[in-house]
């Protein structure tokens, strides 16, 4: 019998709460109350969230921020800086003794990928995973994925970039340097794609959603039933968003 | 004194170290590691600090301190390794 798994569509949320809540089903997952879950959802208003060893002041303009309204939050999981603007966002919960799930960190972030690669595919986008973390298409960036393992539960986030405006992200992102600001807009430019960029068309986000549902349904054999939030999984979304993601003390830690 | 450093590690992710150190002994008085790597578990990044703090400014001490560290407690670098880690400590030397 195929195996179920749960889908979220959280739709967009502010960078905390989409925060918490992946870290509230991480919780609900590691004491065995909810199935292996597979989130999708976006960022209102746009955002920028840092790397758990990032530090804020030194990868993010605050002033910038502030006056474009963009909001900010540091992750759990390690990697870079992201700008997300329009993207979809994905997350996968699930025990690491899963059998689907390689014990070996660059090999479960190989498997978790190909659920992305095969939901991309569906789009006709042809790409690869890139160790560490990155998946590419033509030899440029369309996904970048974060995970980290707690309580013996694996929880991996990463993007999918629908579109992106590189200009915009560097006015947010600050440079070692401003005197190179301009070179490496254009490094970027090189570096990194969309699905609009590939497709030459604007993609909307329930199609992206539904083709990497049937990726992740491919990739792992698995039936995804779409759910929701337990109670317990909203009362912990709202401590986590409160007592961390939400507060200048996690978010200015390093 | 005070000290930066911002290291590409060969094949990996980019590092910064922000020091703190005795110029007359080269002894570490604080170390603040960051970066876009990844460190399993990630609160282990705050034990190494702590282990580097009062370690003199030399390759072969960071290394080892570091190495112990890591095998005491399990850590798992990605994307960062621990003669990268040294490297950039030490280009924080004035």
């Amino acid at each position: 019998m195929t195996e179920e798994w749960r889908l979220l569509l959280t739709g967009a949320n502010t960078a905390a709460k989409n925060m918490a809540i992946d870290r509230a089903v991480l919780t609900t997952n590691s004491q065995g109350k909810v199935l292996p879950t597979v989130r999708f959802y976006e960022w209102a208003p746009s955002a920028i969230s840092i790397g758990y060893f990032q530090s804020l002041s030194d990868e993010v303009d605050l002033k910038m921020c502030k006056k474009f309204g963009v909001d900010y939050v540091r992750r759990i999981t390690g990697g870079g800086a992201v700008f997300h603007d329009d993207e979809l966002t994905y997350s996968i919960v699930i025990p690491e003794d899963h059998n689907e799930i390689p014990k070996n960190i660059i090999d479960s972030y190989r498997r978790i990928c190909g659920a992305i690669i095969k939901g991309l595919k569906n789009l006709k986008i042809g790409c690869e995973y890139k160790p560490i973390n990155d998946i590419i298409t033509n030899g440029k960036k369309i996904s970048g994925n974060a995970q980290t393992r707690k309580q013996k539960t694996v929880l991996q986030h990463g993007t999918i970039i629908m579109d992106v405006d590189v200009e915009k992200m560097f006015s947010l992102l600050k440079v070692p340097n401003e005197k190179i600001r301009d070179k490496m807009i254009s490094d970027v430019k090189q570096r990194v794609t969309s699905v609009k960029n590939c497709l030459g068309k604007n993609v909307s986000f329930n199609k992206v959603a539904d083709a990497m549902k049937n990726g992740f349904e491919e990739e792992f054999n698995i039936k995804l039933l779409t759910g929701t939030l337990t109670e317990e999984e909203i009362k912990l979304t709202e401590k986590f968003e409160k007592e961390c993601f939400g507060s200048k003390e996690w978010n200015y830690k390093r | 004194m005070n000290s930066k450093s911002i290291y590409k590690i060969p094949n990996g992710k980019l590092l910064k170290i922000s020091l703190d150190y005795n110029k007359n002994t080269n002894y570490i008085n604080n170390i603040r590691i960051t970066g876009d790597f990844f460190v399993h578990p990630e609160e282990a990044i705050e034990l190494i600090e702590e282990e580097l703090i009062n370690v003199k400014l030399d390759k072969i001490k960071l290394f080892e301190t570091i190495q112990s560290v890591i095998d005491e407690n399990n850590i798992e670098l990605i994307g960062l390794d621990v003669e990268g880690l040294t490297n950039g400590i030490l280009m924080c030397l004035k």
